[in-house]
């Protein structure tokens, strides 16, 4: 298991740029991904960190469509002996992540990360509820990792259907309460995994503190900082906006702020303060 | 840039010496220190620095980007920190030995000017760009890049405003490229970076909204290169100043494609976000493409384009 606590500040680990070479890049439903990608260094990365990958760019004609990399959550990694093993979990929703659909092992994918800033781990003792939805829980498995066995914590996990949930087995083997919420009903109860927020919340006591962590489709998101404001408890949100670069050049990833103004996704996020998030305006 | 005894990198464009002809494109290069952790910024000639505005100035709502065949589309809105943060904070964080040229850009040219003086005199600033592709208010947002005239105005402004080598960075929305090229020229421009962005649209038929927030946003990306690759042509017909040329470029040959067409430095722009350390590689292999070539000095290549019927 990996350390529980971990730093976070704005000059993290240098990222690396590499061309991964694919170890295994497997479907596990209608259209959920596992891609496992090999890189000569890795400098670690903390929760909710990310990187950009890039399928085909390497290949004997050059692609220039689609062209931008795409921003995925580091799922898990584990540093080996010669280089390490970076495991992204994804799902296919556009032609980027239909290219990186037909990657096969042995071939490259570019990448660079990890990228951004990770989620604040909770204070001591408090109780954290993890809140994810469809391909957001990709971007919480390592901080539920971390913070099983040194935290009261919950999982919940909503999508629209059975097939949308991923990864299922391995939040079980952390072996962590996970409520399931499937808006047609197929898997868990039916509903919205923010209706499970709200039950979860009135279960608890407010005791020694209570934290929420939450990423998922940009309502679902909003929906939960309003649920966490009226509950007066901390909420942090992984923003998951479209970006070129990821490392604070391009400027696309701007989220616009209460107090006015933008943050960007890559170099202030991808975890902000939910309540620092001015979400009528995000699209 | 690999050691070569045989290839003679170095090119003067306009004043400024840099050590090989490949520079980074303004506004996709950040201020140079973001692409620390992917290049040793002395391998490429230098960088072209994020545009700045006389105040900070705070970018558009998002959508700001949005992918294009081959391209993309931004509507940033030259957000920038502002060119007193950019001289106290930004520039002594670049490591020395990096040539850094600045980029001024305003809505009307005694701003232009005030920002060109600023940014005179700063010791590590080797040179100017204006973004003359910037809206002109007084002229009812037509770019200042747009009418000879008001272009005019404004490389005269800037010429007098500052003593540094000046580049003007044309807009490739204009009918004649050769004209703008000559009126910078004849107002002591030191050389022209072109091309821009290229003013564009892409829509989404669900919601029957543009995909920018703005409306309206540039495109770029190797979808516009043989669109620059003709402008720099025709540019470098018309003028004897020296050519940046800007637009697509992610390789050493497409970065030789621009100096056959005259010009005689080259700006990698978006591939700087694919590939944080391409524009090495793109010093690197004109290198290994000179010495494949038996060329002995890279600006050799300058304006060597076998054009049909010449």
């Amino acid at each position: 298991m990996a350390e529980a606590i971990w730093e976070v500040s704005a000059a993290g680990a240098v990222p690396i740029r590499a061309e991964a070479e694919v170890v295994r890049n497997v479907s596990e439903g209608p259209s959920s991904w596992r891609l496992v990608l090999r890189v000569p260094s890795w400098p670690g990365f903390r929760p909710g960190q990310f990187a950009m990958l890039s399928a085909g760019a390497q290949q004997a004609a050059r692609r220039t469509d689609p062209l931008l990399p795409r921003p995925m959550a580091v799922y898990r990694a584990e540093t080996g002996v010669d280089g390490a093993e970076v495991e992204i979990l994804y799902k296919i929703a556009g032609r980027g992540t239909a290219l990186l659909a037909e990657a096969l092992p042995g071939q490259r994918v570019a990448i660079v990360g990890p990228l951004g800033r990770a989620f604040p781990p909770p204070r001591s003792g408090e109780r954290v509820i993890i809140v994810a939805g469809g391909t957001g829980i990709a971007s919480v498995y390592e901080l539920a990792a971390r913070l099983a066995g040194a935290h009261p914590v919950e999982i919940l996990f909503g999508a629209r259907t059975a097939s949308d949930l991923m990864a299922l087995e391995d939040f079980e083997a952390l072996k962590i309460p996970l409520q399931v919420a499937t808006e047609d009903g197929s898997a868990g109860v039916r509903g919205l995994v923010t209706d499970l927020l709200e039950s979860a919340l009135e279960a608890s006591a407010p005791g020694s503190g209570r934290r929420i962590y939450v990423c998922g489709p940009t309502a679902m998101m909003r929906r939960c900082a309003d649920i966490a404001a009226e509950n007066e408890v901390p909420c942090i949100a992984a923003l998951e906006n479209a970006m070129a670069c990821g490392f604070g050049v391009c400027l696309g990833c701007a989220a616009p702020l209460r107090e006015g103004g933008y943050a960007l996704v890559c170099r202030d996020g991808p975890a902000f303060d939910a309540a620092s998030i001015d979400w009528e305006r995000l699209p | 840039m690999k050691q070569s005894q045989a290839v003679d990198t170095t090119v003067d464009l306009g004043g400024i010496s840099l050590r090989n002809p490949v520079l980074t494109a303004s506004g996709t290069f950040g201020y140079g220190t973001e692409f620390a952790p992917f290049l040793d910024l002395r391998r490429i000639g230098g960088f072209v620095a994020k545009s700045l505005t006389l105040e900070p100035r705070v970018g558009n709502p998002p959508p700001r980007i949005a992918e294009a065949p081959s391209g993309m589309l931004n509507a940033i809105s030259l957000e920038n920190v502002g060119v007193e943060a950019f001289i106290s904070e930004k520039l002594p964080a670049i490591p020395e030995g990096v040539t850094v040229i600045a980029s001024a850009f305003e809505t009307d040219i005694d701003r232009y000017a005030e920002v060109c003086k600023r940014l005179t005199g700063v010791p590590r600033i080797a040179g100017l760009e204006i973004n003359a592709s910037c809206p002109h208010v007084k002229s009812g947002g037509i770019e200042f890049g747009q009418d000879p005239a008001v272009l005019g105005q404004l490389v005269r402004t800037a010429r007098q405003a500052t003593s540094l080598p000046l580049l003007v960075k044309l807009s490739p929305n204009v009918t004649h490229i050769g004209e703008m090229a000559r009126v910078c020229e004849g107002e002591g421009a030191s050389g022209i970076s072109l091309i821009n962005a290229v003013q564009a649209l892409e829509v989404d038929p669900e919601t029957r909204r543009p995909l920018l927030a703005n409306g309206l946003g540039g495109l770029s990306g190797p979808a516009i290169r043989p669109i620059a690759l003709r402008m720099v042509w025709q540019a470098s017909q018309a003028v004897s100043i020296p050519i940046c040329g800007i637009g697509g470029i992610g390789s050493a040959a497409d970065a030789v494609k621009f100096l056959l067409c005259g010009a005689t430095a080259v700006q990698v722009g978006t591939s700087n976000y694919l590939q944080p350390s391409i524009a090495a590689d793109v010093a690197d292999g004109l290198v290994a493409y000179a010495e494949r070539h038996g060329i002995p000095r890279i600006r050799d290549l300058v304006g060597a384009l076998e054009f049909p019927g010449r």
